[in-house]
């Protein structure tokens, strides 16, 4: 688990969670110092107008009846409860009280007029109570010193108790950030962890393992699901490329065995013809050939995209075709070939490639249906796509065969005595997948019917525009 | 065929192949020259007045369809083959569509070859407007689409005549099964499986069944010839 955390830590999830925070952070703490300052100054220019206010009236009260009025008024003042929270005194010039509330002149306020901060100190009791006071200092015009003052203790227990919302938010929202965002990236770094540990697996062990999936039906068990299916499709690729090299090195080695045998043979007894065995040699190597470009032609469909050769092409035109070539085929085995359906079933396509699938669903179907049986094709178009349907009154193929014999080199047992090499399905299916065909098998009970359904198409220009 | 030594021009780094080439078409009565490099066969290719040009797809300096697309774009026209050893699917389309006016897959017999040049070849001659063919005792009339051997009609699929019909354009000549196809039946590829000698057979059961000699003879592992008995 520390190893988890120390990934977790390092992980860049957390580093760009941090980033966010540290900006937002940064961002909040310049918005609560603004409102913490002008809330401040707003409370602190208040209270410096109730004082300035409260000197105009002490004055005005100087200004009709001298000295003795002023001491009348501040007399009243103590006396009111209203005012409690503000303290007066009226000194000589060298401050010493002559009436007020306020037992000395405070020090700090002695060098100039105007307003300035003091604490005062209150002997009342045992304790000296030390208050924080702002007040107003005026020279009067007989050089008496008028001091009007008020306790901002309220004040500044204010400003305190803002500033403490602000700093707890901040911290709040710090703490909390930041335990959100270890805990979203402990959270993917421990997801992201088990696929890497499932991959260094499968990379030491093999093919066979799969991703754990968690079942909560998340992006992440969608991602282990895609990697779980592309590692199947990899696996069972893998098996189909060992079957398929088995297949090739054997139906390779049993032709060119021969041709050795028979070529040693000839070498050592002179009594050969020779043009026999060259000749018959000459065929053998032109069955490998044919089985050999019948494999790369299958390659060159499925690894390269060769839509850009599509034409418009009439199905019906080419499955017409197919059938009168291989009417003779069918006539010597016996077979009834026919076709029908729809004419002008229009489709995007390579005519070339299209015929040749077609060709070896027929070939199939006459050499390994019912001899003297039926093969029939029919084509129809239907919402915009179309339907070639290939069909005999033969054995058909086993339920468990048929997801195999797409495969090269599949073979049927039943159909090992004839000739062939189990490539022609490979190349149909790989003529189907460049046309975005599905190819179905279905029982006519007796026979089987291959289906090709081509989807709906735009059609591009009939013309071939050979320049 | 016109009379007189007619010039191949052969383009192929593989020096064996080469020589095969070489004599084969020098058997066959052409005169041919040899390059061994692309630049060389362009200059060849330029200068001289060729038949044929006989061109393999990799070459070292300029490649095979580079070399086509030059002399076209020259307004030379003299018709190429194409030998490769690539693939034939998308292969072909490319080598046809830079100019090249047939194609050959590696490894070729050279019957097939010969037959390929000279269709090639015969291309540059004037085509007579011929409206009845023969060869021996068999009459094809073009115009009503029509076979008689020894007078007698023989009925025929207007597919069956037309493979009929370029045999016998072709006497004397092999034609090679692929070609038939291309040429018959618009297709552009190596049947698999033997479904042209099957289709064949039944032609050639039409035309040679109960006749005194046979005119569709088969040439192993290659295609057919039809020619009149000597």
């Amino acid at each position: 688990m520390s190893a988890l955390l120390a990934k977790t830590l390092k992980s860049s999830t957390l580093k760009r969670a941090l980033i966010f925070i540290a900006v937002f952070g940064a961002i909040v703490v310049v918005l609560f110092s603004f409102v913490h300052g002008s809330t401040v100054s707003y409370v602190r220019s208040r209270t410096d107008e109730m004082i300035m206010s409260e000197v105009v009236i002490l004055k005005g009260a100087y200004a009709r009846g001298g000295r003795d009025a002023l001491i009348g008024v501040i007399a009243k003042r103590i006396d009111d409860e209203h005012f409690n929270d503000s303290v007066y005194l009226l000194a000589d010039a060298s401050f010493s009280p002559i009436a007020g509330n306020l037992a000395t002149w405070p020090s700090g306020l002695r060098e100039r007029n105007g307003l300035g901060d003091f604490s005062s100190e209150d002997q009342t009791r045992d304790a000296v109570n030390r208050r924080p006071m702002r007040a107003s200092v005026d020279t009067l015009e007989d050089g008496t010193r008028l001091l009007v003052g008020k306790d901002i203790e309220t004040l500044d227990q204010f400003v305190f108790s803002i500033r403490l919302a602000l700093g707890l938010s901040i911290s709040l929202l710090f703490v909390i950030a930041g335990a959100v965002s270890i805990s979203v990236a402990r959270r993917t770094v421990g997801r992201i962890e088990s696929i890497n540990a499932a991959s260094r697996a499968i990379m030491q062990t093999g093919l066979d393992r799969r991703i754990p999936l968690r079942g909560t039906h998340d992006e992440w068990d969608e991602l282990a699901e895609n990697l779980n299916s592309m590692l199947g499709r990899i696996e069972a690729l893998m098996g189909e490329v060992k079957q398929f090299s088995d297949n090739v090195a054997h139906d390779l080695r049993t032709p060119l065995a021969r041709m050795r045998g028979r070529l040693e043979k000839a070498w050592y007894d002179r009594q050969l013809d020779d043009k026999t065995v060259i000749s018959d040699t000459i065929a053998d190597l032109d069955d490998v050939l044919v089985m050999f470009s019948s494999l790369l032609r299958i390659s060159q469909i499925e690894a390269h995209d060769q839509t850009a050769a599509f034409r418009a092409i009439d199905l019906g035109e080419i499955v017409r075709e197919v059938v009168e070539l291989f009417d003779a085929a069918a006539e010597e085995n016996g077979v009834s070939l026919d076709a029908n359906g729809d004419c002008g079933v229009m489709i995007n396509g390579d005519r070339d490639l299209l015929f040749d699938a077609l060709s070896n669903l027929v070939d199939n179907s006459i050499k390994h249906g019912r001899k003297g049986g039926r093969v029939s094709l029919a084509v129809t178009a239907n919402d915009g796509g179309a339907t070639v349907c290939v069909s005999d009154d033969g054995p058909g193929i086993p339920v468990e065969e048929r997801q195999h014999v797409f495969k090269r080199f599949y073979r049927l047992e039943q159909s090992r005595a004839t000739s062939g090499y189990g490539l022609g399905l490979s190349l149909v299916a790989a003529v189907a997948r460049l046309h975005g065909a599905t190819i179905e098998m279905l029982d006519k009970c007796p026979g089987l019917e291959f289906r090709l359904c081509f989807p709906k198409v735009v059609l591009s220009e009939t013309r071939d525009t050979a320049e | 065929m016109t009379g007189g030594r007619r010039r191949i021009l052969v383009i192929e780094d593989d020096r064996e192949t080469a020589d095969h080439l070489v004599d084969a078409l020098t058997r066959s009565g052409y005169q041919v020259d040899f390059a061994a490099d692309g630049n060389d066969g362009l200059r060849g290719a330029s200068s001289l007045e060729f038949a044929v040009i006989v061109v393999d797809r990799m070459l070292p300096g300029i490649d095979g369809l580079t070399i086509i697309r030059k002399l076209r774009e020259n307004n030379i026209m003299t018709p190429a083959l194409i030998v490769s050893a690539l693939g034939e699917v998308d292969d072909r389309v490319r080598g046809l569509r830079a100019g090249g006016d047939d194609y050959l897959v590696k490894p070729f017999a050279f019957a097939e070859l010969l037959a390929r040049v000279e269709a090639l070849a015969r291309r540059s001659d004037t085509v007579a407007k011929d409206t009845v063919l023969r060869v021996g005792d068999l009459e094809l009339d073009l115009v009503a689409r029509t076979a008689r051997r020894s007078g007698r009609e023989i009925e025929l699929l207007p597919r069956e005549f037309q493979v009929l019909e370029y045999l016998v354009r072709n006497q004397g000549q092999v034609v090679p099964r692929a070609m038939l196809l291309q040429h018959v039946w618009d297709l552009h590829f190596d049947p698999t499986t033997n479904i042209i000698d099957v289709y064949l057979g039944r032609v050639r059961r039409k035309v040679d069944g109960q006749q005194a000699y046979p005119l569709i003879h088969t040439v192993r592992g290659v295609g057919y010839c039809v020619r009149a008995a000597r």
